[in-house]
């Protein structure tokens, strides 16, 4: 009898659960772990940030799910790892503390025999000073609570630009180094579609700010793309749509302080400026959580699992640009000290950004972090599960599934605004999501005819199924495994 | 210079009917980009 357990209940947590449940005899243990007691669907928060979805809709409590399909649910956050055990316990394990209502502050140790680290990344507000979702007038959308907090925001200035008050928007990324640029990217143009609706449009001014060189970079070093007959970089396709919404941008800028209504940052070229707003959706920083490990004897032994996130098997060696490679970039997410320790989805450390790194004359490095979305978060998590699934029932380690991000295709469906008839969406599909240089030496990376982007109605109706099918594969629904990550 | 959206692209971008064939056409190729696989980067010729 094996038991795994699984850090953390969001897209690559999730994922993992299930599958594991589905496919192992009721005789493993399958233990989720995870402070949140409801499953969101993270990518719909941007609708719920404009009011045009309620929090509720995208979002279910896990308990009873967990409850009803055999899977374990702790609702508790780790806080530490002892990979060997410890004086008293042989087994390795986890030191998690209670969240939920009936258990808060009680302590836990709970032991595994296979660990999966899903945890995703620590939003990491503080990294900007001021930058706290709902004061100084910025938002976040990156939880459904800062999407509920950000819509208040909102739709208060629409009350006031109602009455005549010109206002000042700004929408992209809060630290220099911040990712998700993807989220912010959709968040923009669904707020420039609902002053539009709300015919107030004419009274505000909205700029895009981020830390990308070049607009559609994506933390992706961008692509090139088909667009139709076309073939275009995606800067072009995003600078078409930006223009075509009168949407303005300020580029290679890392935002270091928020203060009421102004947001300051330094630039590429040196500068320290700043720029007032009325509202701002600013993304932080990811960071790893902090988790500390010990070994048997209580030594520190935190470097042989962490590196801000989980270590797992990329080649971390330093070098420069010109000589990182797809190799670099994991393919099973096994701890290379702890072989029954994964970690999928965005708790991985990446071996190096994708984008092209950039410093600032004055030494501030100001480029986006390397993305994980949705998709490969998934794909991640699934393989991960699969290769426990064979070690289990085989007895022995089996790591006959891989997927480098190298190796994978990921589609960004961006809502571009919300309404069945009104709607629009910027689909986006690349091949890898990490550019092969080597293997498409003539196209920016990525493989042509997968990479590819189109705009219109059809892509909110897109992302719309994908907000459905979703929801119904996350709640276990009949066949629901039937639908790919 | 910055592209700008023709005003035939756009009615092409908003026409439901085209539009349905373009949701039929994109959630293929999606899942054909999805189902399509991954694997790993360092074996030869993968
Ligand atoms: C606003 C927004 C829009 C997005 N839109 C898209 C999109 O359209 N398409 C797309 O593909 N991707 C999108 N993404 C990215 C996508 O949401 C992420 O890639 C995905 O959520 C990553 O999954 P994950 O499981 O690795 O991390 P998360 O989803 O962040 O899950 C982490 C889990 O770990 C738990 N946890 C945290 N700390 C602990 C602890 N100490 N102990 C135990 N558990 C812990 C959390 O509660 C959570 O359940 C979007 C992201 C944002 C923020």
């Amino acid at each position: 009898m094996s038991k795994i357990v699984i850090l953390g209940a969001g897209i690559s947590g999730h994922v993992a659960a299930s599958h594991l449940r589905r496919k192992l005899d009721k005789i493993h243990e399958v233990v989720v772990v995870s402070p949140n007691s409801n499953y969101q669907w993270i990518p719909s928060n941007i609708w719920v940030g404009v009011g045009r979805m309620k929090s509720k809709d995208i979002l279910f409590p896990l308990a009873p799910l967990y409850k009803k399909k055999g899977i374990g649910f702790k609702q508790a956050k780790v806080t530490s790892f002892f990979p060997e055990g410890d004086s008293e316990t042989e087994k390795p394990f986890v030191m998690a503390e209670y969240v939920s209502e009936e258990k808060r502050g009680e302590t836990e140790k709970i032991t595994y025999d296979y660990l999966i680290n899903a945890t995703g990344p620590k939003l990491n507000f503080e990294a900007t000073e001021g930058l706290n979702p709902g004061t100084n007038k910025a938002y976040s959308v990156c939880t459904y609570t800062h999407a509920d907090h950000a819509w208040q925001g909102l739709s208060a200035l629409i009350e006031e630009m109602k009455r005549g008050k010109e206002a000042r928007i700004v929408i992209g990324t809060g630290h220099a180094k911040a990712t998700c640029q993807g989220a912010a990217f959709e968040y923009i143009l669904n707020v420039e579609q609902e002053l539009r609706r709300q015919k107030v449009r004419d009274k505000a001014k909205i700029t895009w700010i981020s830390n990308e060189y070049q607009l559609g970079d994506f933390g992706m070093d961008g692509m090139l793309l088909s667009y139709g007959s076309n073939i275009m970089k995606s800067h072009e396709m995003v600078e078409m749509v930006f223009e075509d919404r009168g949407i303005e941008w300020i580029l290679g800028s890392g935002v270091n302080k928020i203060e009421d209504g102004i947001a300051h940052y330094e630039n590429l070229d040196g500068e320290h400026k700043n720029i007032e707003f009325d509202f701002a959706m600013l993304i932080p920083s990811f960071s790893g959580h902090g988790f500390k490990a010990f070994d048997k004897s209580n030594q520190d032994i935190t470097e042989k699992l962490f590196k801000g996130f989980m270590l797992v098997d990329s080649d971390y060696t330093p070098k420069p640009y010109e000589e990182w490679t797809v190799q670099d970039w994991p393919e099973t997410y096994q701890n290379p000290n702890y072989k029954n320790i994964f970690a999928p989805g965005i708790a991985f450390a990446p071996p190096h950004s994708i984008s092209k790194p950039r410093k600032s004359p004055n030494g501030t490095e100001i480029f986006p972090a390397p993305p994980r979305t949705g998709m490969p978060s998934g794909i991640t998590a699934k393989l991960v599960a699969d290769n426990i699934i064979d070690s289990i029932k085989q007895q022995k380690e089996s790591l006959d599934h891989k997927g480098s991000m190298g190796n994978m295709g990921a589609a960004c469906i961006a809502s571009a605004g919300f309404g069945m008839t009104k709607g629009s969406g910027i689909s986006i599909t690349t091949f890898p999501i990490v550019p092969d240089y080597k293997k498409y030496p003539d196209t920016m990376g990525r493989k042509l005819g997968k990479t590819f982007g189109e705009i219109g109605l059809a892509g909110h109706w897109l992302k719309l199924a994908l907000h459905y099918a979703f929801i119904y594969k996350a709640k276990m629904r009949p066949f629901w495994y039937l639908i790919p990550e | 210079m910055t592209r700008r959206i023709s005003n035939f692209k756009r009615f092409v971008m908003m026409n439901p009917i085209i539009q349905f064939f373009k949701f039929i056409f994109l959630s293929i190729k999606v899942l054909l980009i999805v189902a399509g696989g991954h694997g790993g980067t360092r074996e030869t010729g993968y």
